[in-house]
């Protein structure tokens, strides 16, 4: 009896191995999906305000802005290397600020003082505006699929040493503020 | 080093191949406001006179001097300085009733004649003045300063003055800038 039992139990076995051997797994094919993600490079400048007074006194070389400006520079760039470029500007060296009756102030007696830098006057021909209206702010060198930014506080003056007779008056203008990457 | 001219070469490649970005411009108003002015101010506030009855030579004890100085609007042609009293009569008085009039009080500017405040001008009293400085005004001294050194007298010859009783006699000039129109 018990010698029967042990046969049965290994044909059970045996019958076991053998569905085993013939059986296959079934795959489905394979479908792809494409992913494609774009990151769009990017460039912006936001300010902390866009509106400076001045208070000038005649002949007087300070006068300066009744606020500071603060200049961020954002950037997402996919060049390997870039150079990013942050310009204050005029459309016209000769009539940065006028007073709309044919008196100026020129590019040339507007100062700024970047980050605590010294007051440097609007001469420069630069990638945007008039010419000899500008100035460079910052240059910086960034490499690969590069993200960053730059802060910039801005001081403004105006000089009127060189304007001794210039008229009283409301003057206006509009300084500009942009960045380049190339 | 050849990481720097890999770097090098690496930037120059990528100026040839990209295209500039730029951000978008960002304006800032400016607004500078230039307020017209004009001021005088003096090199003192008080003369004083040690008188000689029946003299004309009576010099003040001080020079003074003036200095104007102004910021003027297009439109503005002419700037005047003035010395005046308030009235012709009694440009100096006792407080008893005896007056030194402005016709005996005489300014010398910059050094020129000594002249009595006997004109009707922009400020004081009738006959009581005496403009001290004329300046047009054009395009090239909108802003601009002058400075009159003035000697004072007082002359007591006239009428009854040689007659002037002792005392003490006070009086205020006035020193007073005008621009027009």
């Amino acid at each position: 009896m018990r010698l029967r039992t042990q046969l049965a139990m290994v044909a059970v076995a045996a019958a076991m191995l053998v569905a085993s051997a013939s059986a296959q797994v079934r795959n489905s094919a394979a479908n792809p999906i494409a992913l494609n993600a774009v990151l769009t490079q990017s460039l912006s400048v936001n300010l902390s305000g866009n509106a400076v007074n001045f208070n000038l006194v005649a002949s007087s070389a300070n006068n300066p802005g009744s606020t500071t400006v603060t200049a961020t520079t954002s950037w997402v760039l996919n060049n390997i290397v870039s150079l990013v470029s942050l310009y204050a500007f005029f459309g016209s060296s000769t009539s940065a600020l006028t007073d709309g009756a044919g008196d100026n102030i020129p590019s040339a007696d507007f100062q700024l003082s970047d980050n605590g830098g010294a007051f440097t006057a609007l001469t420069n021909t630069v990638a945007f505006g008039g010419a000899n209206a500008g100035l460079n702010l910052f240059n910086t060198l960034v490499f690969g699929n590069n993200k960053g930014t730059h802060t910039d506080v801005m001081k403004f003056n105006i000089n009127l040493s060189p304007l001794p007779n210039l008229p009283p008056g409301n003057y206006t203008g509009t300084l500009t503020i942009q960045a380049q990457a190339i | 080093m050849r990481f720097v001219v890999v770097m090098l070469a690496l930037f120059v490649t990528s100026l040839v191949s990209a295209q500039a970005i730029n951000s978008g411009a960002q304006p800032i108003a400016l607004n500078a406001t230039l307020g017209e002015s004009l001021t005088l101010t003096l090199s003192a506030a008080t003369v004083n006179f040690t008188l000689a009855a029946g003299s004309a030579a009576n010099a003040g004890s001080t020079n003074i001097t003036a200095t104007t100085a102004w910021t003027l609007k297009p439109g503005r042609t002419a700037l005047g300085v003035y010395a005046y009293f308030a009235a012709a009569a009694t440009a100096l008085i006792d407080g008893s009733g005896d007056s030194i009039p402005s016709s005996a009080f005489f300014i010398s500017d910059n050094a020129g004649a000594s002249t009595a405040l006997t004109n009707t001008v922009a400020f004081g009293g009738a006959n009581a003045g005496l403009q001290i400085a004329t300046v047009p005004i054009t395009a090239a001294n909108r802003t601009s300063s002058r400075t009159d050194v003035m000697v004072y007298n007082i002359n007591l010859t006239g009428g009854t003055l040689p007659q002037l009783p002792a005392g003490t006699y006070t009086g205020t000039l006035n020193i007073q800038a005008q621009a027009t129109p």
